[in-house]
Order: structure tokens, then C-alpha cells, then sequence
């Protein structure tokens, strides 16, 4: 009896589900959003740290370009401060608690239970909320170090607004990207006791890497390695799009943006399918 | 008033010895924490290596400078993040009223409320900062100077969380406010003072004390000079007292306030 | 004897200031821009005297002030109005003093370190209130075999079961022998019999050493069971301050009578009787016998059809709701 309850409650709920299915996730998107605005006084404090982390690099970068008409590796110190600020954006605008805290907490406690007899799709739902939670914040950092770009920096010399709207894919794509290798981190709770220190290597991986200097600066030997790593698909491949457009390059990045959404989300799912099961045995 | 203090410094000790406790119950995780941290700050030489090829002195530094700041931010971090993280939680404890409790304990609330909790991360911090000084140009006097500096590092980074933590008694979201100028000290704290220019250096040595509590102790570790170590000395017990005078009376407000955020 | 009142209360006040929501994005919007507040008056000049040794239940709806009223005489909050005086001293004024002499125990908010073993915990706290180590122990002893811990003294406060940790929670407060114990809820979420236990220890505590008794909880049980006087307060007032019994007497003039028939039977209207509920077979009433008498009641049920009856007082639980309702 039971069972045929659990059947028809599950074919009714893939059918009903399916057609509200993009509203459901719009909608959780649309809520978080609105109650970040709630906290837009959060996101203002937060420009602090930004602000000062881009203010430091700056400080750094015209140190050590002491003649600014210098290149090094190939970039003007001009570009340069535009790859960090650019790169910088894409980290920190993307950065949520959410994502590496949360997640594990609710693997912990236990509390993902509760989500599970809940008609969402777990991974959808959190990429839905995250990035309501971004939203606000990454067009301000946007806003913000556009313009401390344009007074540090000045203007790009090669930046062509028709290229606009591929840059704006691979942006997306980037972040999304992220995102997805945060929440895989973050899965991984089910299993190890605590995955902060994953998410710190990660962390320094994109940050020491990733984002204060660009792939050319590192030694040759070393590049090829870079330019298979997360690296390239979330913080080079858009800067670089932005400081020096070409169409090959463009092409790659998304190219290889794909590769890694397909690769993460199909370890996703599988993470969190055996993770869900093993929940289930040990009873949360 | 010497037993009292006495008295409260036993409590203090009894607080990071059962916080310590707790974290060394799970022996994987904790070394994990600890190990990873080591990793985590390790990382940034490579970042530093680049740069110096790049240049061959940064802001004034040459590599063994960039290694001792890099020790010293670590080790004062480890200090303050062992036995007074519970400083950094100070505005969540006055938005949650979670104060309470510590409010009905006849003990020094401040006291208190920094000795509550521990990170274990940061014991690999302290690590990580005592390893560099002792793998890279060791000598017994930069050893003595170095914790003499770790200590009171550790003593003013907690002042200062408390300081700006008490933003929250005054409104709601502090704790933003105080995240954000924990993160400018960590932050400037891991570069070197020569990069940056007027202004901005003094409010390095003022507003936001990187300078007091890292590029003072670098000048004194290449080259004693005492008057820098007074002034350090000095420059921490002032941020201290400061801290308990405001935390005094941000907790005067919490009690007599009509502001009620959640706490019915 | 003059009794000392060691509890004294006089017009006690407390104002929130709280902000105000608006609705959709707009609204969201227009609150950064501008909030609105809204003044809640949590607690609205109280007045009360406890004498010492005494237990006292101070019972309202959620949101009636009873927190609030707590954390002013504990010296948490200080009042925007009135004041309070506990064991002589003023607790905005002398928190710490007054720290030694109460202890305080919050029903949904654990002080206790939870990875900790109840004894350590103890010692903990034995440090806290400057005891010194031999008089803990002895302390610790006493308070294992009057709360029956020994058990799991030894085991991590997080292993314990909630009715445990709650026992823990108690013997931590009263490690310094308060004179004055502020229960918050303290048996919310336990199940019957560990309510029991516990209102039983209270009970002993209050007893063997003569300590005054705060209490504040929504179970009725728990009040009926330790308290020999009822403060009801709502919407931060004092509603009624009365001793139990005269609360009890007061609603003892109802009656409820349930009737188990033989077969289904319309009761006509009768004045004074009010019909609670009405199932077939099955009737329950109240009776009012201010204004008709049971016997009166009775002589309009056929005897014959009856098949079982039973005549009870009015249960507190619907006379304290009764009284939010008169009263507010």
C-alpha cells in the first residue's frame, strides 16, 4: 500500500514538477535576491575588502613596474591592473558562505534530510540561491572596479565594446564553473569529517595563481599545467577575453567551460546521489 | 586586585585547555586543520618567488624579509585565533543575544567572551610562523624578539577585533564591518610596508596597526632597536585598554537599550 | 515571622524598538532607504515581592514578557522604567555581585560546553564562581547523588539525552549555592517522566536549602505541581498574582461533568450549563454552579440511560487560558 502511494506521489510529482520547474528556481533566485537588499548595507561594508585587497595589488604593481611604459611578459601596467581587478571581481564578487560552509553544515547536522522530501532539486536549488546571493553583489564590484580601474589604470587600449557579449559569456560561464567546483568540495562532507581545508587549497590555488598574475609570468614548463586547471576557465580565460580579445581564445575558453561544466556536474551527481544513499543507511 | 586577575587568567586558561580538548577529539580532523593551514600559508611563497624575480627588492623587502613578515602575520594570527577567537564572534554573540550568558557568570565579561573559543587552524599558524623563523636565519635573540612580538601581535590583533566587533552594539550588521577591517589587517600585513605611500602609511601605523604589529617587529628583527620595541610595548597595552573601555560601553548600551534585534 | 522579600519589583518597565518590514522589492527597497519602527512595550509596569524560599510560577503566552522581566532581574537588561531589587542589590547596578547569589538556568540556551563531560563542566564552573577545588568536589559529590548523575558523569554533554543535560544544566547553576535559582522553561521538550524528575528536584532544592524558586514555563503541570503562587502576565502586564489555590478556588465554581449515554439523548437548554462537546453517546459539559447547582444538573439526565459519568474541576490549563482571555 505504501508503495503504491510512494509511486503515484512520485509520478505525480515529476509531471506536476516539470512544468513550474524554471519558475520554482527563478522564483527561490528572485527571493534570495530580494533578501540580500534587505542586507545592501553588507554589501557596501563589503566593498572594505575590496577595495583595499585591489588597492594593495595596485600599491604592488606600480612598485614594481617602476617605469610604467615597461612590459613584462608581454603586459602593460595597464593590463595588468585590469587582469587583477578583473580577476579579483570574478573570486570575490562570486565568494558565499553558502557554498563552502553551509552546504557542509547541512551534510553534518544532518539537516539535508529535510530538503530531500522537498520537491527541488538539491543542486538546483543552491546554484538558484547562490547566485541570488551574488547577483547585487557582483555588479557593484562590477561598478566599482570599473571605475578604479578607469582612474588607476586608465582606459584598455585594446577593449572593443562588440566583443561585449562574448565576454559576458565566459563571465558567466566562469562563475558558474566555480560555483559547481565549491559545491563538489562541499559534497564531499558526506564523507570526510571536515572539508574546509579543501576548500582552502582551492582557494589558494585560484588566488595565488589565479589571480594576481597571469599565466605568462609563470615558468614555461609550467603553463601548459595552468592552462588545464580551474584557472583558466574561471579567472584568466575572462580576463584575458577582456584585455586582449581574439576570437580563437574566446572559442577555447568556452570550449573548455563546457568540458569542466559537464565533467563537475556529472561528479556532482554522483557524489550526491551516493552521498544521499549513504544518509539514508547510516540515518543522517 | 592580584588575585582577581589571577583568578580570571586561571579562567582563561581553563577555557583554551577544554577548547583544545574538544578540537583533539577528532585526531584526523585536527591535524588536517593544522597541517592544511602549514600548506595554505606556504602558498604564498611561490606568489613571492614570481614577484622577486620579477624585481629584486619589493617595497624594501628582499625575500627573508617577505619570509619573517609572513612568519610574524601568521604567528600573531595563531595567538590571538587560539586563545581569543572568541573575539571574533563578539558581534554574533550581540546580535544573537547570546551575551546572556556570559552576563549572569560574576567574571570579566570580555575576558570571557575572547576565551570561549579556540580555531585549530590556528595552531597551524603559529606553526607555520615559528618554522620560518627557525628554518631561515635563526639565532636565540630573533627567537626571543620573535615571540616577545608574537605575543603582544596577538594581543593587539584581539584588541583591535573587540574594538571594531563592538561596532555591533551600536548597529545591526557590525559584523560585516568587523570582518572586513579583520580581513584590511590580515591583508596588509602580508605585504611590504615600502610599496605603500603617505596617507595610507599612516594609517597603517595608526587606524589599521599593521604597521605597530608587523613592519616595526621586521625593522627590530634586522637591526635591534629598542625604541621600536617600547614603542610596540606601549602601543599595545593603550589598543588593549581601548578595547575593554569600549566593549564597557558598548555592553552599558546592550543593557539599557531600547533596540531589540533578536532578542526577546 | 516578617518574611524578607528577597525578590521586589516595583513598576518595572522595558520598551523595544523594533524594525518594521515592508512587503515585495519595493518595499525592500524603500526600507533601506528609510525604516520605519515599531515601539513594543515587552514589559509594562510590573510590580511584585517574593519572599525568600518561596516558588513562584511566572506563566504568560509567548511574547508576554516573561524573558524580558528575567534578564532585568538578572541584571542582562536594565529597565527603561522602574526597578528591581534582588537579595538587596540592584542588578543593573552590581551584576557581578549579584552573579554569586543567583544561579540561572534558560531552558533553550545551553551553557554548558557540550564536548565536555558533566564533571569537568562542573569544575568549569566551580572556576567561574572562585570555589575553591576541595569544595567543589564535595559539592559536586552532594549534587551527583541528589540529581542522580553518577551514571553518566563521566560522558560528554553532547551524548546525553536531553533529560540528562537538563539535570546537568541545573546541578551547573547551582554549583555556587545560589540563594535564588531564574528557571527559564526549564522542561520544555522532555518527556513526562524526566518532567517529573525535575520538578521533583526543584521541589528538594526549594526545600532542603530554602532556595527561592523564578520559574517561568508554559507547562502547567509545572506549576501546579511546585508552585504555591501564579503571576500571569500579558502583553507585559500583570494579569493575576494570586496563590494557587485561590486561583483554583476562584474557578472552582465550574464543573465539568462527562456523560457516557446509552443511547443518543438531546439535552434541552438549560441555563448555566454551556455543552463543550457533543458525539453521539458521548456529551461533556460545563456547569456553572454559581447559577445551578450539580444536583440540578443531574436530575435533568435520565439515570436510567446513563452508563458512566464523571464530574471534574475545570483542569488550570483552560483556567489560565481563560484568564489571558478575561484579562487582556
Amino acid at each position: 500500500m505504501l508503495l503504491i502511494l510512494k509511486v503515484t506521489f512520485n509520478w505525480k510529482w515529476r509531471y506536476g514538477q516539470n512544468r513550474g520547474n524554471m519558475r520554482k528556481y527563478l522564483f527561490i533566485y528572485k527571493t534570495t535576491l530580494m533578501e540580500t537588499l534587505q542586507y545592501l548595507i553588507n554589501i557596501f561594508l563589503g566593498f572594505i575588502s575590496f577595495f583595499l585587497i585591489i588597492f594593495v595589488f595596485l600599491n604592488l604593481w606600480q612598485y614594481i613596474y617602476s617605469d610604467s611604459s615597461n612590459l613584462i611578459d608581454g603586459y602593460s601596467m595597464s593590463q595588468m591592473v585590469w587582469y587583477v581587478i578583473l580577476t579579483e571581481i570574478m573570486w570575490f564578487g562570486n565568494r558565499n558562505a553558502m557554498l563552502t560552509n553551509q552546504i557542509s553544515n547541512d551534510i553534518k547536522s544532518g539537516s539535508i534530510a529535510y530538503g530531500l522530501n522537498k520537491p527541488y532539486n538539491y543542486l538546483y536549488y543552491t546554484i538558484a540561491k547562490h547566485f541570488g546571493d551574488v547577483t547585487i553583489k557582483l555588479f557593484l564590484y562590477l561598478f566599482v572596479g570599473i571605475i578604479m580601474g578607469l582612474i588607476f589604470a586608465g582606459r584598455l587600449p585594446n577593449f572593443q565594446f562588440r566583443n561585449l557579449p562574448f565576454i559576458a559569456i565566459t563571465f558567466l560561464l566562469g562563475l558558474f564553473v566555480n560555483a559547481l567546483i565549491r559545491i563538489a568540495i562541499s559534497i564531499s562532507s558526506f564523507w570526510i569529517e571536515d572539508a574546509k581545508p579543501i576548500h582552502w587549497m582551492y582557494d589558494k590555488l585560484i588566488l595565488v595563481i589565479g589571480t594576481l598574475f597571469p599565466v605568462e609570468m609563470f615558468p614555461i614548463w609550467l603553463q601548459p599545467f595552468i592552462k588545464c586547471s580551474p584557472i583558466f576557465v574561471i579567472t584568466y580565460g575572462p580576463a584575458k577575453l577582456i584585455i586582449d580579445f581574439s576570437m580563437e581564445m574566446f572559442l577555447s575558453v568556452v570550449f573548455a567551460q563546457v568540458i569542466y561544466i559537464v565533467i563537475v556536474v556529472s561528479i556532482l551527481t554522483v557524489l550526491y546521489q551516493k552521498g544521499v544513499k549513504r544518509l539514508n543507511v547510516n540515518g543522517g | 586586585m592580584l588575585t582577581v586577575a589571577k583568578k580570571e587568567l586561571k579562567l582563561v586558561g581553563l577555557s583554551v585547555k577544554y577548547n583544545l580538548m574538544k578540537e583533539m577529539i577528532n585526531r584526523t580532523s585536527f591535524l588536517m586543520n593544522v597541517i592544511f593551514m602549514i600548506l595554505n600559508n606556504a602558498s604564498f611563497i611561490i606568489q613571492w618567488l614570481i614577484l622577486f624575480q620579477l624585481k629584486k627588492d619589493i617595497g624594501g623587502y628582499e625575500m627573508n624579509d617577505v619570509l619573517t613578515l609572513w612568519a610574524l602575520t601568521a604567528s600573531t594570527f595563531g595567538i590571538s585565533h587560539i586563545f581569543f577567537f572568541g573575539a571574533y564572534h563578539l558581534p554574533n554573540l550581540i546580535m544573537n543575544g547570546k551575551l546572556d550568558a556570559f552576563l549572569v557568570q560574576p567574571k570579566n565579561t570580555l575576558l570571557s567572551i575572547c576565551s570561549s573559543k579556540s580555531s585549530t587552524s590556528a595552531i597551524g599558524d603559529l606553526i607555520y610562523g615559528y618554522l620560518v623563523i627557525i628554518i631561515f636565519d635563526f639565532s636565540i635573540q630573533r627567537l626571543l624578539l620573535f615571540t616577545y612580538f608574537t605575543v603582544l601581535g596577538g594581543i593587539t590583533l584581539t584588541a583591535f577585533s573587540v574594538i571594531v566587533g563592538s561596532s555591533s552594539f551600536l548597529f545591526v550588521r557590525g559584523d560585516i564591518l568587523a570582518d572586513n577591517l579583520n580581513g584590511a589587517m590580515i591583508n596588509f600585513s602580508t605585504y611590504p610596508e615600502g610599496i605603500f605611500k603617505g596617507t595610507v602609511r599612516l594609517l597603517l601605523y595608526t587606524i589599521i596597526p599593521v604597521g605597530i604589529v608587523n613592519y616595526l617587529p621586521i625593522l627590530v628583527l634586522r637591526e635591534f632597536k629598542a625604541i621600536y620595541l617600547v614603542a610596540v610595548t606601549v602601543f599595545a597595552i593603550c589598543l588593549t585598554a581601548l578595547a575593554f573601555w569600549v566593549f564597557q560601553k558598548g555592553l552599558k548600551r546592550y543593557s539599557s537599550s531600547n533596540l531589540m534585534s533578536a532578542r526577546v | 515571622m516578617e518574611q524578607r522579600m528577597i525578590i521586589q519589583a516595583q513598576n518595572l518597565s522595558k520598551t523595544f524598538r523594533v524594525k518594521e518590514k515592508r512587503k515585495g522589492l519595493r518595499g525592500s527597497l524603500r526600507s533601506i532607504v528609510k525604516p520605519s519602527y515599531k515601539e513594543i512595550k515587552a514589559v509594562e509596569d510590573i510590580s511584585f515581592h517574593i519572599a525568600e524560599g518561596e516558588i513562584i510560577a511566572f506563566i504568560g503566552p509567548n511574547g508576554a514578557g516573561k524573558s524580558t522581566t528575567i534578564k532585568m532581574l538578572t541584571g542582562i537588561l536594565y529597565p527603561s522604567g522602574g526597578e528591581a531589587m534582588v537579595d538587596d542589590i540592584n542588578p543593573c547596578k552590581k551584576r557581578k555581585q549579584l552573579a554569586y547569589k543567583i544561579g540561572t538556568v534558560f531552558g533553550q540556551k545551553e551553557q554548558l560546553w557540550t564536548h565536555l563531560t558533566p564533571y569537568d563542566n562542573f569544575k568549569f564552573f566551580g572556576a567561574v564562581y572562585d570555589i575553591a577545588e576541595k569544595e567543589v568536589e564535595a559539592r559536586i559529590e552532594e549534587l551527583k547523588s541528589t540529581f542522580e548523575l553518577s551514571e553518566f558523569i563521566n560522558t560528554p554533554v553532547r551524548n546525553l539525552s536531553l533529560g540528562q543535560r537538563i539535570r546537568c544544566e541545573i546541578v551547573a547553576s547551582l554549583i555556587h549555592k545560589p540563594k535564588i535559582l531564574f528557571l527559564d522553561e526549564p522542561t520544555i521538550g522532555l518527556d513526562p517522566v524526566v518532567k517529573e524528575n525535575i520538578r521533583t528536584l526543584i521541589k528538594k532544592m526549594n526545600k532542603d536549602y530554602g532556595m527561592t524558586v523564578f520559574l517561568t514555563s508554559h507547562d502547567v503541570g509545572d506549576i501546579e505541581k511546585l508552585c504555591k503562587r501564579i503571576i500571569i502576565v500579558n502583553h507585559g502586564k500583570i494579569v493575576l498574582d494570586d496563590s494557587m489555590e485561590k486561583v483554583k478556588y476562584h474557578y472552582l465554581d465550574k464543573k465539568i461533568i462527562e456523560i457516557k449515554m446509552k443511547e443518543e439523548m438531546a439535552l434541552p437548554r438549560i441555563e448555566g450549563v454551556t455543552v463543550l462537546k457533543s458525539k453521539g453517546v458521548n456529551l461533556k459539559i460545563e456547569v456553572d454552579t454559581k447559577i445551578i447547582s450539580i444536583q440540578e444538573v443531574l436530575k435533568w439526565l435520565d439515570t436510567d440511560n446513563l452508563m458512566d459519568i464523571t464530574i471534574s474541576n475545570v483542569p488550570l490549563e483552560s483556567i489560565i487560558t481563560q484568564i489571558y482571555k478575561e484579562r487582556s
